[in-house]
């Protein structure tokens, strides 16, 4: 057991490492991402705040509470895109015929398929996540005790799993149709829109699929309502955030490995 | 002479006609976007039916969903075209062509926006207007304005566009400066937020940077927060920009010829 997990790690850090220098080959292209990413999410938060003093609170809730929101959802983005970010491609492994490789080798398939791209670049995606955040909590009073440290890496945790789970799940579908291409755009702009802004600006029935269907409201509204001590008007939630969102993640993480593994079942190599 | 640039324009109205799954999700990506952004608007206004620098909900809602309509018609890939040949090394082969290769781009541009125009704006349009209701511009004039503005703000994303592209000849690697050129347009050209919401100071700045006249000015007509002399008045401008930034672009063209490098071969 012990040096089957040393074993994978050494894999990992193997492939972190290969995975940073190809990324480094390119400095132009580094450049423009960390120019890129920063002003495309400071803008966004700058829109909400135009937003919020020409007109009023979204409902109910105010410019510093729409930070926290927009920093926290920003965050747990950020860290899908540094370790998940393979599940993207999966059906463009599939055409290519280099998802044949990782069935090959005598390791986990799914482990292969997101250990062999860490995406370093994607760290960019969480400084202003990061700086978004941190500026929300001072704006907020957020109280950094223990106790809501622990909390807050749960919620963290949970909602890169929650994300996680949808890529992966829309990601599986390549195996049986072999395309799914514009679809992780399709579901990105969902996940944005639906994690960065209050849920509640949305429809009873857009609510409804958001919390029970596809659950990206645990991602980051109802913890920000709770860490922030706003009763959610929609629905009231039989367990304590900190463990419902780490628990939907958990849940969700195991069924997209259900559908994962059906999938590959069903996997046929793309020939050629 | 023109049939050849109409040639091309056909043949990637035909390609593009062929791609059916990305245009399903490229229209469900702009519909979320549209729903996210209208709600966003209602919850501003909060049931309130007052005006807010003189624009009701309804009239944002029409911003909004024409807003999204007009970005998915303004096809600006001449950038990623330049790069992308330049990478490849095919410039060289698109050189000898006997006619102006930007010309060549830009009727391959127009393709797409036809094709958009049909596979795209059509089905968003029924959405916006089952969703929402049609969103009628303020009156007819407005409309007749509204046509001859876009035309001319699709000239001034397509230079911008095709000025970036040049970059390319000289840095080789160009990475995703196209998509930093389009986020600074997609904050400052007011499709998102209109202008008139921003900090006085921003607003004047403004004034003085092409971005505003691409999406804010064809769109404030259609709504009729421009008024007809006024709309005149930004017409003129926007023609202005065109003409700068047509001979920046001439300038440029001339001297990259002489940059041209190709990779390997």
């Amino acid at each position: 057991m012990v040096t089957t997990i040393r074993h994978y790690f050494s894999v990992a850090a193997c492939f972190a490492r290969l995975a940073v220098q190809r990324q480094l080959e390119y400095p132009l292209f580094l450049f423009s991402w960390l120019l890129m990413i920063p002003i495309q999410y400071f803008s966004g938060i700058w829109m909400l705040k135009i937003i919020v003093d020409r007109f009023q609170p979204l409902n109910g809730w105010d410019f510093p509470e729409l930070a926290f929101l927009y920093g926290l959802g920003l965050l747990s983005h950020g860290m899908l895109v540094v370790f998940f970010i393979n599940t993207w491609q999966i059906d463009n492994m599939v055409i290519q015929g280099t998802f044949d490789r990782l069935l090959l080798r005598p390791m986990s398939v799914f482990f292969q398929l997101v250990a062999s791209y860490v995406n370093f670049i994607g760290l960019i995606d969480c400084i202003p996540g990061l700086i978004i955040f941190l500026y929300g909590c001072q704006l907020v009073g957020f109280e950094w005790t223990l106790g809501n440290i622990i909390k807050l890496l749960l919620v963290l945790i949970g909602g890169v799993l929650i994300r996680a789970s949808l890529f992966i799940s829309l990601g599986t579908i390549a195996f049986w149709t072999k395309r799914n291409a514009s679809m992780v755009g399709f579901t990105l702009s969902m996940l944005e829109r639906g994690t960065m802004y209050p849920l509640g600006i949305y429809p009873y029935v857009l609510q409804v699929i958001f919390t029970f269907i596809i659950p990206i409201g645990f991602i980051s509204f109802y913890p920000a309502a709770e860490f922030l001590g706003k009763g959610s008007e929609s629905f009231q939630l039989p367990l304590n955030f900190a463990l419902a969102t780490p628990a939907v993640g958990l849940a969700c993480f195991m069924l997209s490995q259900w559908i994962f593994r059906r999938g590959m079942r069903s996997y046929e190599s793309a020939g050629s | 002479m023109l049939q050849a640039y109409w040639y091309i324009t056909k043949m990637r109205l035909l390609t593009n006609l062929a791609y059916r799954f990305e245009v399903f999700a490229s229209v469900g990506t702009n519909l979320i976007l549209m729903l996210a952004s209208v709600f966003l608007w209602k919850a501003a206004y909060g049931g309130d039916t007052g005006q807010v620098q003189a624009l009701t909900l309804q009239d944002l809602t029409s911003y909004t969903i024409l807003s999204i309509m007009l970005a998915s018609v303004f096809v600006c890939d001449v950038q990623d075209t330049i790069y992308y040949k330049i990478r490849e090394g095919q410039i060289v082969t698109d050189f000898y062509r006997p006619i102006p290769l930007l010309a060549c781009y830009l009727a391959d541009d127009i393709g797409s926006m036809l094709s958009s125009m049909i596979n795209k704006v059509i089905p968003l349009f029924v959405f916006a207007a089952l969703l929402f209701g049609v969103p009628w511009p303020a009156s007819p004039l407005g409309f007749l304005l509204f046509i001859p503005s876009c035309l001319l703000s699709y000239a001034i994303l397509w230079l911008l566009s095709a000025l970036v592209g040049l970059i390319a000849f000289w840095v080789m690697e160009l990475g995703n400066m196209g998509m930093v050129k389009d986020s600074i347009v997609r904050v400052l050209s007011g499709s998102i937020v209109p202008l008139w919401f921003f900090p006085e100071s921003i607003q004047t700045i403004s004034k003085f940077l092409p971005f505003q006249y691409t999406y804010q000015t064809p769109l404030g007509i259609y709504i009729g927060n421009i008024g007809v002399r006024e709309a005149l008045t930004a017409m003129g401008i926007q023609l202005i920009w065109v003409v700068f930034l047509y001979l920046l672009l001439a300038a440029g063209w001339r001297r990259s010829k002489s940059k041209t490098l190709i990779q390997g071969g």
